[in-house]
C-alpha cells in the first residue's frame, strides 16, 4: 500500500515536472477542440478550419515566436467520450484554451470541467442549450435558439406571413430553450404561433401524419429545428401531399449545398437566416480570405468552417495583444477583458467578457431556397438583427 | 382522426410489403432476415450514386439499384445456406444482424452521412379522399403490398417449385434427399424477397427521410406486421403493416399519444407476443 503511494507522488510529480515544461516559454502554445468527428451526425469542418488559421499562422512565425499546437478531438456523439476528450486535452495537454469546437453534446458534458479547471472555450458551433448559457464557454455563432427568434422575425414581419406553426424536433433538454426563443419573438413582434408540436420525431421515417395536422389546423408557414434529412423528408411530404402553398422558416442546420441540391420543391420557400455570411455568395468580398484559406486546404464551404475560422481568427486577435507570458491564466485573463472585435462575416461584434453566460451574436443574413431552383440565394441585403428590449 | 390515419397509409404500405418478404423468408428459409430492408437501403444508394456520378437516367439507376438489391440478398442466401444450412433459425437470423450492421456502416462510409438526392419516380397526389389528399406513392406500395402477397400464394400453391419450396421448408433434408435442388431454391427466395424490398425502399425513400439507419430500421415495424402473422401467414401480415401504419398515422393528430407513436411498433410486438404464448405454461414456454 505504502509503495503504491510512493509510487503515485512519484506520477505525479514527474507529471507536474513535465506540465511546467510544457506550459513554459519555449514550447509550443497548446490549443485544442472537442468535436463531432465521427458519429451519427458529424461537423468535422469547424476543427478543420480553425486549424488552418493556426497553419498560416505558424508559417508566419506564430505568436510572439511560438508555434500553435492544435488538437481537434473527437467525441463521437457520446457523452462519456466527450468529457474523456476534453480532460485529455485541458488536464493532459495543458491547453491554454479550447478554440472552434463544434459538438452537439459537449457544452451541457464539459461546462462544468471548464468552469473547475478555469479554461475558456470559444466554441465554433454551438448547438445544445449550455453554449449559450455557461460562463466559461462563449460560442462565435448565433446558436439555434437565437436562429428560430430571427427566422420567425423574417417569416412574420419581413415575408407578412400569419398562422405560423412550429415543429419542433426536441433532443435533451432543449425544449425550454426553443420555448424561450419563440416567446422572445412574441414580446418583440406581439404575435403568437398558432400551433407548437414538440413530439416531431429526429430520424422519423414518414412525416405525412405531421404535415396533414399542420395542414388541417390552417398553418401557412411552418418553422422547424430540423437536422437535414428530416427536413427533406418534411418538405417531401408536403410535396406528395400536393400543399405547395407553405413557407419554410428553419434553421442554418440545412443551410448546406447538399440540401438544396436534394430539395427539388421546397413549397413556397425555405428561408433561413444564415448565422454567418452567407457563403454560397460567391463573389462576396465578406466571405473572400475565408473561402481563399479553404479553397487552399480543400475544406468543405459550409457554416461550420466559417465557425471554426472565426473562432480561429479572434483568438489570435486576443492572444497577439498579450504582453507577457501566454498561459492559460493570461489567456483566460486578456478574452475576459478583451474589447469587442467585429468581422464582415458576421452581424455582432464577438466579445467574451466576463458574464456569466454568452450569448451575444443576434444577427443572420436571411438566404431563401425556392422551388427549382436546388441553390439558395441571398433573401435580404443586410443582416437581420434581434432588436434589443428594454 | 381518420385524416391522420390515412396520412399513415404510405407508411403502413412499406410496413406491409416488408412483412411479406420477411413473411416467405421465415417460411421458406428459416430466417428471420433483419437486412431485409438495409439491403434496400444500399441497393438505394448506389442507384443515386449512379444518377449522380455518371448521370444514368434515373429509371435506368433505379433498375440497376433494384438488381444489385437482389444480388446482395442472394449473395447473403448463398453464405447461409452454403455454412448453415444445418443450423436452426437463431443461428440463421444472427447472421443477417451481421449483415444488418455491414451495410449501415459499409454506407456511411461510401456516401457519407449526408442525405442523398433523390429523385422521385412517383411524387405528388393521386387522388383526394376525405380531405385528405392519398399520394401515388400511397396508392402504389399499398397495391404492390397485396400483389406481392398474392403472387407468393400462388406460385406457392400452384406451380411445381411452390411445393418443392414448401416440401424445403418442412423438411430440409427429407426433401434434398429426394432430389429437390435446395441450395438453388434458397438463393432465388432471397434474390426474389431482396429485388422486391429494393423495389419498394426506391419507391418510398425519395418521399421521406432516407438517410441510411432511418431506411435500414424499418425492419423493426415489418417485423412487428409479420408478427401479426406469426410470421407464417401472408395475408395477416399485408393487414398488420397496413394497421400499423394506419395508428401511427392516428396517434400522431393526438398530442397526448404522438410521443407514443415511435414506440407503437415495439408495443405491437411485446402485446403480440404475450398473447401468442397465453396458454403456455412457464416450464414448456422456457
Amino acid at each position: 500500500m505504502r509503495r503504491l503511494g510512493a509510487l503515485a507522488a512519484a506520477v505525479v510529480l514527474t507529471t507536474a515536472g513535465c506540465a511546467g515544461a510544457e506550459s513554459g516559454s519555449a514550447g509550443p502554445i497548446v490549443v485544442g477542440s472537442v468535436n463531432a468527428l465521427s458519429g451519427a451526425a458529424t461537423f468535422p469542418e469547424a476543427s478543420q478550419a480553425a486549424k488552418a488559421v493556426f497553419d498560416a499562422a505558424n508559417a508566419a512565425g506564430g505568436v510572439n515566436g511560438r508555434q500553435i499546437e492544435y488538437k481537434a478531438l473527437d467525441d463521437k456523439g457520446d457523452p462519456a467520450a466527450a468529457a474523456a476528450a476534453a480532460r485529455e486535452i485541458v488536464g493532459g495537454d495543458e491547453a491554454v484554451a479550447l478554440v472552434g469546437s463544434s459538438s452537439l453534446i459537449e457544452c451541457e458534458i464539459n461546462a462544468e470541467y471548464y468552469e473547475q479547471q478555469k479554461i475558456l472555450s470559444m466554441s465554433g458551433i454551438g448547438v445544445d442549450p449550455a453554449c449559450f448559457s455557461s460562463p466559461n464557454i462563449a460560442p462565435v455563432n448565433v446558436g439555434p435558439f437565437h436562429d428560430m427568434t430571427l427566422s420567425l422575425l423574417y417569416g412574420s414581419e419581413e415575408l407578412g406571413l400569419t398562422d405560423i406553426c412550429a415543429l419542433l424536433e426536441i433532443a435533451g433538454n432543449t425544449l425550454p430553450s426553443y420555448q424561450a426563443a419563440i416567446d422572445e419573438w412574441s414580446a418583440i413582434t406581439g404575435k403568437k404561433l398558432k400551433y407548437i408540436d414538440a413530439t416531431v420525431p429526429y430520424g422519423g421515417s414518414d412525416y405525412t401524419s405531421y404535415i396533414v395536422k399542420a395542414r388541417n389546423a390552417g398553418c401557412k408557414a411552418i418553422t422547424v429545428n430540423p437536422v437535414e434529412p428530416d427536413s427533406i423528408g418534411q418538405l417531401k411530404a408536403a410535396q406528395a401531399q400536393g400543399w405547395t402553398d407553405v413557407t419554410w422558416l428553419l434553421l442554418t442546420s440545412v443551410y448546406s449545398e447538399n440540401y438544396a441540391k436534394a430539395v427539388s420543391n421546397a413549397g413556397a420557400g425555405v428561408y433561413v437566416p444564415a448565422e454567418f455570411y452567407p457563403f454560397t455568395d460567391a463573389g462576396s468580398p465578406q466571405n473572400k480570405d475565408w473561402r481563399e484559406l479553404m479553397t487552399k486546404n480543400g475544406i468543405p464551404l459550409t457554416s461550420f468552417s466559417q465557425g471554426g475560422y472565426l473562432a480561429a481568427k479572434y483568438f489570435l486577435d486576443v492572444i497577439r495583444g498579450i504582453g507577457g507570458e501566454i498561459t492559460r491564466e493570461s489567456v483566460t485573463k486578456a478574452l475576459r477583458e478583451m474589447k469587442p472585435i467585429s468581422d464582415p462575416m458576421v452581424g455582432t461584434p464577438y466579445v467574451f467578457g466576463p458574464g456569466e453566460s454568452h450569448h451575444a451574436n443576434t444577427a443572420g443574413w436571411p438566404v431563401k431556397l425556392t422551388t427549382g431552383t436546388n441553390r439558395w440565394e441571398l433573401a435580404a441585403g443586410d443582416w437581420l438583427r434581434i432588436p434589443a428590449r428594454n | 382522426m381518420l385524416q391522420g390515419a390515412l396520412a399513415g397509409l404510405a407508411a403502413g404500405g412499406l410496413y406491409a410489403v416488408l412483412a411479406v418478404c420477411l413473411t416467405l423468408m421465415s417460411r421458406l428459409v428459416r430466417v428471420v432476415n433483419f437486412a431485409q430492408s438495409a439491403t434496400g437501403m444500399f441497393g438505394c444508394y448506389v442507384a443515386v450514386f449512379l444518377s449522380v456520378q455518371f448521370g444514368l437516367p434515373t429509371w435506368l439507376a433505379t433498375v440497376a439499384g433494384i438488381l444489385l438489391g437482389g444480388l446482395l440478398s442472394a449473395l447473403l442466401g448463398w453464405i447461409v445456406s452454403t455454412w448453415l444450412a444445418e443450423a436452426d433459425t437463431g443461428a440463421r437470423s444472427a447472421v443477417t444482424v451481421a449483415v444488418l450492421l455491414l451495410l449501415i456502416s459499409l454506407s456511411f462510409i461510401l456516401f457519407g452521412n449526408k442525405p442523398q438526392p433523390f429523385h422521385p419516380i412517383l411524387d405528388g397526389p393521386a387522388l383526394t379522399a376525405g380531405g385528405v389528399v392519398i399520394s401515388q406513392v400511397t396508392v402504389v406500395t399499398v397495391a404492390l403490398a397485396v400483389l406481392v402477397a398474392l403472387a407468393s400464394r400462388l406460385v406457392l400453391s400452384r406451380t411445381s417449385a411452390g411445393v418443392e419450396l414448401r416440401a424445403l421448408s418442412e423438411r430440409p433434408t427429407t426433401a434434398e434427399l429426394l432430389g429437390i435442388p435446395a441450395k438453388r431454391l434458397s438463393v432465388a427466395v432471397w434474390a426474389a424477397t431482396g429485388v422486391v424490398s429494393t423495389l419498394v425502399v426506391s419507391i418510398v425513400a425519395p418521399s421521406q427521410s432516407n438517410d441510411a439507419t432511418s431506411l435500414a430500421m424499418l425492419v423493426v415495424p415489418a417485423a412487428a406486421a409479420a408478427l401479426l402473422g406469426g410470421f407464417r401467414r401472408l395475408d395477416l401480415a399485408v393487414a398488420g403493416g397496413l394497421v400499423l401504419g394506419l395508428v401511427q398515422g392516428a396517434a400522431a393528430q393526438v398530442d397526448g399519444l404522438s410521443v407514443a407513436r415511435y414506440f407503437l411498433p415495439f408495443a405491437v410486438i411485446v402485446a403480440l407476443l404475450l398473447w401468442s404464448q397465453r396458454k403456455e405454461v412457464w416450464d414448456a414456454a422456457r
